[in-house]
């Protein structure tokens, strides 16, 4: 049987009157790529949220790789595997782009502050480590170039890789990515489906929100759908398409799509 | 640092580019004529610099180089953590206090009460800072505003320190070094700051480029992706408090030491909004930036005074004059960017 790395049991949210989340189920198996769609409003990033101990649900329990995260401090959950991105991007804008990802690098060793001041052997090493990785995983994504250019000179379509090099870092069990492909242009989508493969390939479980239907139906493994805070179908590529009840929600009836 | 202050922005690039051109032994000879240069400062009797109605030692010892160092430490948690902190004076005066107040009572000398005025701020930081740090933005500093107050009013009705007339008989350090701290003579109190001053900006500079650097730059940029990427903002931002504090401790001790006799009025919320005024002015997150904007708003007052009452609302102007050119400070915070080709 294949591992569950993370797992939503029942999650109901509740916002004063509104429902955000009934009862939802999700989880994202080992080595897989799963993609959670739905129309705009329908909880997507509320489940990000969730999972990452940004709110806490009225109900129901969220598992990262067989452990109960529910009440931990979203800085504990990031640790204990799971790496997110934005759908409005959030670097860290005055730092470079080697910084950013180190950042998120040094969070996994428990070197101190005291530690640093004077330094230690040990957050000598950790400071060596965590900057390597930081380089190298900046040329895992294709930055390498840009290690030392303030995060928010670069690019757009750089600035959404460095998210995500930045999530990477934290060594993640799963890897959150809200709307990866937002703004970019037919080949840049490519690109990114490639990426996420390679992401996957290296060991990496993914969990992905996009709207952009050919890149979800060909990249993910397994496609979850939310309606008004519902999930209303699950399955593989195939079978969603062709599920009438996602149909009338969010995907419409092809007429001169491709 | 002085080469760069006065500069220009295209100076400052210029300054950049030789410091990482320079090998070790020029960044030596560098660092050694600067440091040089500031510790002789009090012998070179310069009418330029010199300040015409007050003794320019005092001058340098306070206000240029106490509040240079109180800058330094509040930009740690202003600049480079991005708290607003409203209340610095208070970790200012729990130092002078309890270089006072040990003084007075017990027979330990300057140098053994130093850790303790350090200590006793750090522990203020942690006691403020546990609670205060779980809020963000306009409530925290509310907070730090109220806190500078408290620890005043408290010591104003506290009639074991000397209530609101304070504690007099402060005993100066004991000598060091051959350096004789009397009371007539603050030159060797400027040297003794000098070289605490040193001491800090080494340590906040080799905290700057490490993990807890980044972890508060992180913080100050986004809070909520700086936890989301795992930096343990609480710890951090309490840290940032804990180090102000102790600076703030530190810098209160000297003062105390100096002037002999503290009263709760100096302690009050101007010397706060002074020191937040140096940290902005000069360029938040910039070490040297901060320095230079203690500098210059110590030292210009004290320039100024031929036009008695009027230097304060010169002094006003000049503000809101320089905040217009340059909104971001003097020198503001800048990080060298490389740009370089894609390998492929």
């Amino acid at each position: 049987m294949t591992k569950k790395l993370l797992e939503v049991q029942d999650i109901l949210v509740n916002f004063g009157g509104v429902t955000a989340l009934n009862k939802v189920n999700l989880h994202v198996n080992e080595g897989e790529i799963a993609a959670l769609i739905g129309p705009n409003g329908a909880g997507k990033t509320t489940v990000f949220n969730i999972v990452t101990g940004y709110y806490t649900p009225t109900s129901g329990n969220v598992i990262v790789d067989g452990e109960s995260v529910l009440g931990l401090r979203p800085y504990k959950i990031a640790r204990k595997g799971l790496g997110r991105t934005f759908q409005n991007i959030r670097l860290f804008g005055d730092m470079t782009a080697v910084e950013n990802v180190a950042t998120a690098a040094d969070s996994l060793n428990k070197s101190g502050l005291v530690g640093s001041l004077f330094g230690v052997p040990r957050s000598r090493r950790d400071e060596t480590a965590s900057m390597e990785k930081a380089h190298e995983l900046l040329k895992f994504i294709g930055l390498d170039h840009r290690a030392l250019q303030m995060a928010k000179n670069l690019p757009y379509g750089d600035q959404r890789r460095l998210e995500i090099a930045r999530a990477l870092a934290l060594n993640p069990k799963v890897l959150l990515l809200d709307e990866p492909a937002a703004g970019f242009n037919p080949q840049e989508k490519v690109e990114l489906g490639q990426l996420i493969r390679k992401i996957r390939d290296r060991g990496f479980a993914v969990l992905l929100i996009e709207h952009d239907m050919s890149l979800v139906m060909d990249i993910s493994d397994r496609v979850s759908v939310l309606d008004f805070g519902q999930k209303i179908a699950e399955g593989n590529p195939g079978e969603i398409q062709n599920n009438q009840r996602v149909i009338d929600a969010y995907l419409g009836v092809a007429e001169d799509a491709s | 640092m002085t080469k760069t202050t006065k500069s220009s922005f295209n100076l400052r690039t210029k300054f950049g580019d030789w410091w990482e051109g320079a090998n070790s032994a020029q960044r030596t000879i560098f660092r050694v004529v600067l440091i040089g240069l500031f510790f002789a400062l009090p012998m070179l009797n310069n009418p330029i610099i010199n300040t015409p109605e007050t003794s320019f030692y005092s001058v340098l010892f306070y206000p240029l180089i106490m509040f240079s160092l109180m800058a330094v430490g509040l930009n740690v948690v202003v600049g480079k953590s991005g708290i607003l902190d409203l209340g610095y004076v208070a970790f200012f005066a729990i130092g002078a206090y309890t270089q006072a107040v040990f003084s007075n009572r017990t027979s330990l000398n300057f140098w053994e009460t130093l850790p303790f005025a350090m200590g006793f701020a750090m522990l203020a930081g942690v006691i403020l800072g546990l609670p205060a740090l779980r809020l963000r933005g306009d409530y925290l500093a509310i907070i730090t505003l109220g806190f500078g107050e408290i620890v005043r009013i408290v010591a104003v009705n506290t009639e074991a320190i000397g209530g609101s007339s304070g504690l007099t008989d402060i005993e100066g350090p004991t000598a060091i070094f051959g350096m004789e701290f009397t009371v007539n003579d603050p030159r060797p109190y400027y040297w003794l700051t000098l070289t605490m001053l040193l001491l800090v900006i080494w340590g906040v500079i080799r905290l700057s480029h490490r993990k807890p650097g980044r972890a508060w730059e992180a913080i100050r940029e986004d809070e909520d992706v700086a936890e989301f990427m795992g930096v343990a903002t609480l710890k951090y931002k309490l840290w940032a408090f804990i180090i102000g504090g102790a600076v703030g401790g530190l810098a209160g001790a000297i003062y105390a030491s100096q002037i002999r006799s503290i009263q709760p009025e100096l302690f009050t919320l101007n010397l706060s909004i002074m020191i937040l005024a140096c940290v902005v002015f000069g360029g938040m997150g910039n070490i040297w930036g901060v320095i230079l904007g203690a500098v210059i708003l110590g030292y210009i007052p004290e320039k100024l005074r031929f036009l008695s009452d009027y230097r304060i609302v010169f002094f006003g102007l000049l503000m809101v004059v320089m905040m217009n050119i340059r909104p971001n400070g003097l020198l503001p915070r800048q990080k060298r960017e490389k740009f370089q080709e894609k390998s492929k």
